[in-house]
């Protein structure tokens, strides 16, 4: 397993380096430069100022250069300064992994926990009234806008109950480790509700294969208990799939969520993506992307080596 | 104190909309709601925003946005107040011919003279003087400053200091929009000695910690995607009393569904909200929305930037019948629900330099299609009119996410069907929209710009304008522009200006639509508040702000 991890981190690079070429001419060929983000205020600009913004910010040189360049700052550990904010991009995007981390794994948590509950009861009770609830409540899941769903919980509990925060991660002047957990539950069970949709199905599926195999029959026969078939005998194996697709979407801890981070207003990488796509702040763009990237390719193989270790018929050669 | 009046139009249920002259933010009778839902945090009193996106930098010259969270910090030698008009802050008055402080040399050079306040003192203690203004003045007409109108500051040769509050500003010549320069002053002590670019990008002034002032709060926190938060200076040069609150917290909160269930919720004390959510913000207790008179102005602009689009709008009785088509106190009391209201020009009403007495082409499809008939634009067979075997059909770019604009732009579309012309809509994203903009590759836009309290208009419509990207051209506009530019005295300047509104509307230019509002939600508790539609936003006067309990 050492050897074939090796050779994956290995193979890496080049993928890497073909990822970052593709990202960069994507991300070039999108009309419009970051002087747009100098009109976007709506106030009319200098043109004398717009082009010696082009100039300093190096964008009016070919697009091979102006990658060359981020090449090779990027291979010195240097991912360049942010258009908009003159700040340095690899400071930016840690500052904003925390809040995302959080909120992306306060959901995953959540929706694990509820998902397996969920796949179990409804794999155990096969066309019983709750699996025909759960199977209707995880299209719902699947098929809801996430910036509708989250508008109306916000209506719910934050305007009519006045339970819980709307935006933020707390309030200013007034935080505590309380103030902020509350902040965190909307956009957690927003987040996670299409996680719990879609893994609830896969793990029902795979639960209903099981519980059909022999050694599920010749555990009942053995007298075990069903809390004990279910639990140990049937649910590790039908875990199996369900933990290489949770490995596979662990690569979202990392870049966030976009839609769900905008309309909590919660801090954290998803939204800086936004600023940075409308302000076509290029290295920002650069940094979030690969950064992504590179957590795909590495859950990627995370999942592979969780599929082996759960899994003993898996060989690695 | 200056007067306690705004020219925000106040909406409420009873009335349909009317200029109010607000006194102390709330009026008799009405009880100011207690402290937003949240924790209060002993005896502080802190303004909570709810603010619609998170700022690029702090320093007022080089950020690509409008930074009006930075004025709470740094002032100018003036601001713009709810009335549109400029106001001296760090400067003890604006120089006119009047006072004297204008004067012409006989090289033909112009000296305006500053007298600064004394006193003045930075947030880190340092004394504030002439030496900072001249200082900001060296920065902002350096190459690379970045400065959005840095081109209105070149034609200041020289900037003399007779003594540590007095500042000169020596002109190659006369300029009408001196009055407006200068919004912020750079401290020289914290940035001199570097570069432009070193400026430009110096990370403790952009974001914070070495980002001092002279204004009524100091800079204390800035979490990324989060939320800036000022204090009170106790040192402010005003005196004792003011600023009367102790915090000031913006909150990035970008989506304006957000924004407004925020409001609902009672968390915040302000925000600026969409036209479309003003009749639900109505009802929420506790507090006021008011309609902001924007110093921006909605229109349909149509250019000569391609063959067909020459072929199109190149006569103006053309545009002038097409204009006739278009229903625009329709746009304004549907589409807008009467939040608006007509425009004629695009100088601003509130602008003291407003021609009232322009008219535009009223509602007539009738008269439209008969003046097309006449200039030849027959209908055709498939009912768009043609003229030698083209077809009156032109493509208009709409900006994604401008909701207020594609709808006013949809109306127009099908108003012009109507009369049997086609419009095809292509729309873009922002930058791609300002791609094609800038570059001239354009036939039809709604759009509106955001102008200064000066009243300038040259740039838009100069023949070769900066911001002139129609390829129209009229020498005539140009002579009076240019003159009003020239002019000192209100009186002259107004007369240029008058013509050049009233030229405008002859020439059938553009169709003005409305004049656009801002909407602001506003606690009841928050007392001398006087929104401003201009760039310097409504925190203009945060200085004298209050909380009530």
């Amino acid at each position: 397993m050492i050897a074939y991890s090796a050779r994956r981190l290995l193979q890496m690079i080049p993928l890497l380096f073909g990822i970052s070429i593709v990202l960069f001419a994507v991300i070039q060929a999108a009309p419009g430069g970051p002087e747009g983000a100098l009109l976007e205020s709506g106030r009319f600009i200098d043109p004398a100022v717009i082009e010696a913004y082009r100039e300093r910010l190096g964008v009016d040189q070919p697009v091979y250069i102006q990658y060359l360049r981020w090449l090779s700052a990027a291979l010195s550990g240097d991912l360049g300064t942010s258009f908009s904010t003159t700040r340095p991009v690899a400071e930016m995007i840690v500052e904003r992994l925390p809040a995302t981390l959080e909120l992306m794994g306060a959901a995953f948590l959540f929706a694990a926990v509820v998902a397996i509950l969920l796949g179990i009861f409804s794999a155990v009770r096969q066309y019983s009234w709750f699996d025909h609830l759960g199977t209707g409540l995880s299209f719902i899941g699947i098929a809801m806008p996430v910036f509708w769903f989250a508008l109306i919980l916000q209506l719910v509990f934050g305007v009519m109950l006045g339970w819980l925060p709307i935006a933020g991660t707390q309030t200013v002047g007034a935080s505590s480790l309380g103030d902020h957990l509350l902040h965190l539950v909307l956009p957690t069970v927003v987040l996670s509700f299409n996680y719990i949709a879609g893994w609830s199905r896969y793990l029902r599926s795979s639960l209903l294969g099981v519980l059909r195999a022999d050694y599920i029959r010749t555990a009942r026969a053995k007298g075990l208990p069903e809390s004990r078939v279910i639990g140990v005998h049937a649910l590790r194996n039908a875990l199996i799939p369900l933990l290489s697709i949770i490995a596979l979407n662990l690569s979202s801890l990392f870049s966030g969520a976009v839609i769900t981070e905008t309309v909590f207003a919660w801090p954290g990488i998803g939204r800086l993506f936004v600023q940075a796509m409308f302000a076509r702040d290029y290295p920002l763009l650069m940094g979030i992307l690969m950064l992504g990237s590179l957590m795909v390719i590495v859950f990627n193989l995370v999942a592979d080596l969780l599929y082996g270790a759960l899994d003993p018929r898996i060989r690695y050669d | 104190m200056s007067a306690r009046v705004t020219i925000a139009i106040t909406r409420n249920r009873t009335a349909v909309w009317f200029l109010a002259g607000l006194l102390g933010g709330c009026g008799p009778g009405e009880t100011p709601h207690h402290p937003e839902n949240v924790a209060t945090n002993g005896e502080r009193k802190i303004l909570r925003i709810a603010y619609d996106r998170e700022i690029d930098v702090l320093n007022a010259y080089t950020s690509q946005m409008l930074v009006d969270i930075s004025f709470s910090m740094v002032e100018g030698l003036v601001t713009t107040n709810d009335r549109n008009s400029y106001v001296p802050v760090l400067a003890k008055q604006i120089p006119t011919e009047e006072n004297g402080l204008i004067v012409m040399n006989d090289d033909g050079t112009v000296d305006m003279t500053w007298q600064l306040h004394e006193g003045v003192r930075w947030h880190d203690g340092e004394g504030f003087s002439s030496d900072d203004v001249c200082f900001t003045w060296r920065f902002v007409t350096s190459t690379g400053s970045q400065t959005y109108n840095r081109d209105q500051y070149l034609g200041i040769i020289d900037c003399l200091m007779p003594d540590e509050h007095t500042v000169v500003f020596r002109w190659d010549d006369v300029y009408g929009y001196y009055a407006g320069l200068f919004e912020a002053v750079l401290p020289e002590h914290v940035l001199g000695g570097m570069t432009t670019d070193e400026i430009v990008n110096y990370t403790p002034y952009n974001r914070g910690p070495e980002m001092v002032g002279t204004g009524p709060f100091r800079f204390a926190e800035w979490k990324s995607g989060e939320y800036i938060r000022v204090v009170r200076n106790d040192d402010y040069w005003r005196g004792g009393d003011y600023p009367a609150i102790d915090e000031v917290v913006w909150a990035f909160i970008p989506d304006s569904n957000t924004r407004l269930n925020a409001m609902k919720a009672r968390r915040y004390d302000y925000a600026r909200i969409e036209p479309t959510q003003v009749a639900e913000a109505e009802r929420i207790d506790g507090y006021r929305v008011h309609l902001v008179s924007s110093n921006s102005f909605m229109h349909l602009d149509l250019s000569l930037n391609t063959e067909r689009a020459r072929n199109l709008f190149g006569d103006a009785a053309v545009r002038r019948a097409m204009f006739h088509a278009i229903d625009r106190q329709a746009i304004a009391d549907q589409l807008m629900q009467g939040t608006v209201r007509l425009a004629n020009s695009p100088i601003n009403p509130t602008s003291p330099y407003h021609n009232p007495d322009i008219g535009q082409p009223g509602f007539d499809p009738q008269r439209a299609g008969r003046l097309l008939d006449e200039l030849g634009w027959t209908l055709g067979p498939d009912g768009i009119r043609q003229r030698h075997g083209e077809r009156f059909s032109f493509v208009m770019i709409n900006r994604a996410g401008q909701a207020d604009r594609i709808a006013v732009a949809q109306v127009i579309q099908a108003q012009l069907k109507d009369i049997g012309i086609e419009v095809k809509f292509e729309t873009l994203e922002s930058a791609a929209w300002t791609n094609r903009w800038r570059n001239f590759q354009w036939e039809g836009i709604v759009s509106a710009w955001y102008l200064s309290a000066d009243p300038s208009i040259t740039s838009q419509y100069l023949c070769d304008g900066p911001n002139n990207m129609t390829s129209m051209c009229d020498p005539e506009l140009d002579e009076l522009l240019l003159a009003s530019d020239r002019s000192l005295n209100f009186d002259t300047r107004k007369k240029y200006l008058d013509d050049a509104q009233a030229r405008l509307a002859e020439t059938s230019r553009m169709l003005p639509l409305y004049y656009n509002v801002i909407p602001e939600i506003v606690n009841t508790r928050v007392r001398n508040y006087r929104g401003s539609g201009t760039n310097f936003g409504s925190f203009w006067n945060l200085y004298e702000w209050r909380l009530n309990r």
